[in-house]
């Protein structure tokens, strides 16, 4: 039985906004899936249709064996949720809010007790346990959303971009909790416009656009698709146009990324050396050169035309 | 979820809520203070069957309740908004639960204002209503609170912002105020005459009063209680539908 299962599923919003439009999805248990996407893909959408928050207006989606929509409460019961944005009480202290998430659950007082001892010292928050959460760093507030999530040990974790505005080691803390909870046995399904968090973490990657999955796979099967590197290509002076010329017989133009001219060599490697000196015979200054393999943003450049460029984090969001 | 483990996860979201117990506090007695100021000597007019404090009294306790229970609303908004609400819709927690603890914290709180207000009250000179009277009015204090809480919850989960506050506010406001409120029925005239004597609030009003402007009576007092009874349905009601229509 897959742990998470779509057939078409859509949302439309007032005023015909299509955000979903006829996602399937079949996920198995125990796989790590990441959906990339830029804002405003259908990301969202489609988790809080998973997760019982909102109705689909078309198409059907069952988790964990269950109806999103005619079974609910056994979906409630058997996810566990850490939505973009975490929500949490500023006034309320990290264990507080793990007991009140254990209460709701229905665990006893006793049990909430002991979940909260265990879950804030998994998470690495005993120190801050009883400080309000008010006082929390970004990456703090994300841990505590995650371990007030497990309270009830989900099969399936919804995590929607779980590090969207954390620094690097606060994002990698998140990453290797994942996936110890995934070698755990939880099935794993997280939203993120981050191309390294899909690439590191997913057994599989969906990429969506429009409200629509626009290719499948394990990430390195995703990459090898796409066939070949590309050569990034920086000039001494202003004269892309006409690098573009020269390099043009080469191999495969790509749109170019700030100011740099990009060109897919077929040979790989040993297609570099003919580019140079054709440049050099043309009198084009090089300032830098860089064979870069697929990643899956070329993947996405590919299957959807442009680039996934999702928003930096913001300096100083670390703990 | 079991009985008992509903109760307890209502009691958990009514502790949550006591965190802004102090919200409001103060505002019915300042009012009650105003009003009497300004217009204490219509109790000089004919036909006013009681001192202006005392007549005026079980209307700020309502008005605290009004405010406590919107207050109730406002926060859901600000819950909704800042995606909280989500967190509670997600957990396995029956939706009559969610609303229970949101509403009945109101009515705890409503206590709050109330006996600041008493305290105040009773140091001006306000008549002791005896225990019964006192019970009584304290009981409708917390039904209006339940009322207003379950009002500004249907319109937190209509709107899902913050900014539908003053429809959440002045929904109660209006409903008390269209009441005996601030003069006898037979001193009221024209169509809030008509109001009045149709408005179901106004039997509240009287039960809540009855105490304070004269002895209790078993007929003062359960067309009170029939009329909250029956505002409890309605709006409580349009709370559940809400919340259903919230999410799955």
């Amino acid at each position: 039985m897959p742990a998470i299962e779509a057939n078409g599923l859509e949302r439309t919003f007032e005023g015909g906004i299509h955000a979903v439009a006829g996602v399937d999805l079949d996920v198995a248990e125990k796989e790590i899936y990441a959906f990339l996407g830029p804002n405003g893909a259908g990301k969202t959408t489609t988790v809080r249709m998973l997760t019982t928050l909102l109705q689909p207006t078309g198409g059907s989606a069952r988790v964990a064996g269950f109806d999103v929509v005619a079974e609910a409460a056994n979906v409630r019961r058997s996810i566990g949720v850490a939505l973009q944005e975490a929500a949490l009480d500023p006034l309320m202290t990290g264990r507080e809010l793990i007991r009140l998430q254990a209460t709701l659950h229905g665990l006893s007082r006793q049990a909430g007790r002991e979940k909260a001892d265990s879950l804030l010292e998994r998470v690495d928050l005993v120190d801050a346990a009883d400080r309000q959460v008010g006082t929390y760093s970004g990456g703090m507030r994300r841990r505590l959303d995650l371990a007030s999530a497990l309270v009830h040990e989900p099969k399936v974790l919804f995590l929607d971009e779980p590090t969207t505005g954390l620094d690097p080691v606060s994002r990698r803390t998140i990453w290797e909790e994942v996936e110890q909870l995934n070698r755990e046995g939880t099935t794993v399904f997280l939203t993120t416009q981050y191309l390294e968090e899909a690439d590191q973490l997913a057994d599989r990657v969906g990429i969506i656009d429009f409200g629509r999955i626009v290719a499948e796979d394990t990430p390195g099967r995703l990459k090898a698709g796409i066939g070949h590197p590309h050569l990034e290509i920086r000039l001494v002076e202003d004269v892309a146009e006409r690098a573009r010329e020269v390099v043009a017989g080469f191999g495969k133009p790509r749109p170019s990324k700030d100011g740099a001219v990009l060109v897919e060599l077929e040979g790989g490697a040993g297609g570099v050396a003919p580019v140079v000196r054709a440049l050099d015979d043309a009198g084009l200054a090089v300032e830098s050169l860089d064979l870069v393999e697929p990643t899956l943003d070329d993947v996405f450049l590919e299957k959807t035309g442009h680039h996934l460029e999702p928003e930096e984090p913001e300096a100083g969001e670390s703990e | 979820m079991g009985w008992r483990k509903s109760m307890e996860a209502t009691w958990a979201l009514v502790r949550r809520a006591a965190n802004e117990l102090l919200r409001g506090v103060l505002a019915p007695t300042i009012f009650f203070l105003g009003l009497t100021s300004v217009f204490g000597a219509l109790d000089n007019l004919a036909g006013f069957p009681a001192p202006y404090k005392d007549w005026l009294i079980p209307v700020s306790l309502l008005q605290g309740a009004g405010f406590t229970g919107a207050a109730t609303g406002v926060n859901l908004a600000r819950d909704i908004e800042q995606g909280w609400f989500d967190r509670l819709l997600v957990s396995p927690a029956p939706r009559p639960v969610i609303l229970a603890g949101l509403v009945l914290s109101a009515a705890l709180r409503s206590l709050i204002p109330a006996i600041f207000l008493l305290i105040v009250g009773f140091a001006i000179g306000v008549q002791w209503p005896g225990l019964d009277g006192l019970l009584i009015a304290l009981l409708v204090v917390m039904g209006m609170g339940t009322v207003a809480a379950c009002w500004g919850t249907t319109l937190a989960l209509k709107y899902r912002s913050q900014s539908a506050a003053p429809l959440m506010q002045a929904g109660m406001l209006l409903l008390v105020l269209t009441t005996t409120a601030y003069a006898p029925l037979a001193l009221l005239t024209g169509w809030l005459h008509t109001v009045a004597r149709y408005n179901p609030v106004t039997q509240v009003v009287e039960a809540a009063r009855q105490g304070f402007i004269g002895s209790v009576t078993w007929g003062n007092t359960w067309p009170g209680l029939v009329a909250l009874a029956g505002l409890l349905a309605v709006l409580s009601a349009l709370a559940l539908r809400g919340m259903h229509r919230t999410a799955i």
